[in-house]
């Protein structure tokens, strides 16, 4: 099991985070095997062709939108819920944050800053609730995902939807359009994944989006310096699965951005004959690669669930016989 | 300036509210898809397969040809696109950024193998037991296995 760092999600919102991840990657495996119909052909037959693609999205774009409509309803109705909304507003630490990561990428700061850290560690009293790249992901999550569910309402009906264009054409272009909004989502997404499951401390998935808070002990007594990261051994397997899975990361990144300029259909296509792009063999292994990334990152959120069951039933038994931490270590299940 | 001390989202959500919240949630979903839906679902495969000039679909594309004039539409296009593209940038810098980063952290930590404590677990989960300190297991929540 991987370790717990200081943990920040409430129980409901690790289930809300599990629920939208679920809902968001139906949404891009029937999306964007619409859009890149060329490249992920295969998807669209697996999913039942065109038909099939298209019911399997409406209905996660259902749940999507029953999700957003119930986290506004929560930040509105909740004080907890208000009151984390100064927590998200960006700060100057924030863009210090970004600067001192670059330094630290170059070798000239010791340290990620504490609006940057990842691993508290022995720091976890210096680190605010989310990180620079945190606040970034809430904004650009949260504006995606509405514009995306209001122009997927608006193009909920094919007849509704030409009743608004007053053109066939113009019509589908206004879906494609739909489409072209989620590509800067998708490209974020597989950063999310790629930062939350190859921190080599926190390798292969940062739990803490999966164990509420509530089930992590805490621990205060820090005579440590630092955050101790050098006391950590690095998994084996980190150095050739980081590179390979960031490599690919890249690569999908680079293959959905090129695919959704030639794919975009309006205005008019300058040929005819189309087919949706150029049916390049690189582009297509490109965007399966991202893909894969995807999937990736679904396997390593069900992982992270797995070990939040596994964790609460050991949290149970240990409970019953207080004494017995199999390692000398002490746990403290404070709820 | 810890998150715990006067953060209210430590206090977690009231039952109740996440109950009520979530009943009217999917009231409201239901009402604005049942409004969209007024529209009349139907299926139509045409124009999601890009139009082409021959095969089972041959012609669609001259009808595509006309009426695109909407001048917002093809701006809103545009500016999409762009948008993609200066949001593309940017992650994968993001991500070189962290790929470096974690880079170098994971220089800092021990490397696989490197120490012969029998406490060490290979997951990269573990704090040995040997360092220095008496309390190490405090890094990683003290998780036993
Ligand atoms: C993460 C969120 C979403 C993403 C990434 C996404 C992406 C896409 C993509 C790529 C397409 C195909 C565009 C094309 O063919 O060029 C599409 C079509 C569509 N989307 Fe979404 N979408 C999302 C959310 C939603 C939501 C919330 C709804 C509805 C409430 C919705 C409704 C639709 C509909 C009705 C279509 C047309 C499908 C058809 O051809 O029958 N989408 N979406
Ligand atoms: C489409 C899918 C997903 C969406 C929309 C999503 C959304 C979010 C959002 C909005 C946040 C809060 C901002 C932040 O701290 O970054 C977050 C945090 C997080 N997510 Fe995701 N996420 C998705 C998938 C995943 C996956 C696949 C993983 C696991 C590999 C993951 C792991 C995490 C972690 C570890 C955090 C940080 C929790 C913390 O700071 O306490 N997410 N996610």
């Amino acid at each position: 099991m991987t370790q717990l760092d200081h943990g920040k999600f409430s129980k409901m919102t690790t289930t809300f985070h599990t629920l939208l991840a679920l809902d968001v990657f139906v949404l891009f495996f029937s999306g964007y095997s619409l859009m890149f119909n060329d490249e992920l052909w295969w998807m669209v037959n697996l999913m039942g062709g065109a038909q099939g693609v298209s019911a399997v999205h409406r209905i996660a774009g259902g749940g999507l939108l029953a999700l957003i409509v119930f986290w506004m309803l929560m930040m509105l109705t909740t004080d907890t819920g208000r009151g984390n909304f100064r927590e998200i507003l960006p700060s100057k630490g924030d863009f210090d944050a970004f600067i001192q990561d670059v330094q630290f990428l170059l070798g000239n700061a010791d340290e990620r800053h504490p609006n940057a850290r990842q691993f508290a560690g022995g720091t976890a009293d210096e680190i605010p609730l989310l990180t620079y790249i945190g606040k970034g992901v809430v904004f650009i999550f949260a504006i995606e995902l509405t514009l995306l569910t209001i122009s997927g309402i608006l193009i909920w009906s094919k007849t509704g939807v030409m009743e608004i264009m007053a053109t066939k054409t113009a019509a589908a272009a206004f879906v494609t359009f739909h489409g072209l909004l989620g590509v800067i989502m998708l490209m974020g997404v597989m950063f999310h994944i790629f930062e939350h499951g190859f921190h080599p401390a926190l390798y292969p998935v940062e739990v803490k989006a999966f164990i509420p808070k509530s089930m992590i002990p805490e621990d205060h007594d820090d005579d440590t310096e630092g955050t101790g990261i050098e006391l950590l051994e690095l998994a084996p397997s980190w150095n050739m699965a980081s590179t390979v899975v960031g490599a690919m990361t890249v690569i999908g990144i680079v293959s959905v951005l090129l695919g959704s300029l030639f794919d975009e259909g309006y205005p008019v296509p300058r040929e005819i004959a189309i087919g949706g792009g150029p049916t390049d063999i690189l582009l297509t292994v490109g965007i399966n690669m991202g893909m894969f990334v995807l999937l990736l990152g679904l396997v390593l959120q069900m992982y992270g669930n797995l070990l939040r069951v596994r964790w609460q039933k050991q949290l149970e038994q240990e409970a019953s016989e207080p004494t017995t931490a199999a390692d000398g270590g002490h746990v403290e299940s404070d709820d | 300036m810890s998150y715990r001390e006067h953060l209210p989202e430590t206090k977690g959500y009231p039952r109740t509210a996440i109950a009520i919240n979530a009943v009217v949630a999917l009231a409201v979903t239901a009402l604005i898809l049942w409004w969209a839906a007024d529209f009349a679902v139907f299926y139509e495969e045409l124009f999601r397969i890009q139009p082409v000039a021959e095969g089972a679909n041959a012609g669609v594309g001259s009808d595509w040809t006309s009426g695109n004039q909407i001048a917002w539409l093809d701006f809103l296009i545009a500016i999409t696109h762009a948008a993609d593209v200066i949001m593309g940038v940017f992650i994968l810098f993001m991500v070189f950024l962290h790929w470096g980063a974690f880079r170098r952290l994971a220089g800092r930590m021990r490397q696989p193998g490197d120490s012969d404590s029998s406490a060490v677990a290979a997951d990269g989960g573990r704090v040995a037991d040997d360092a220095a300190d008496d309390d190490s297991a405090a890094t990683d929540g003290g998780e036993s296995r």
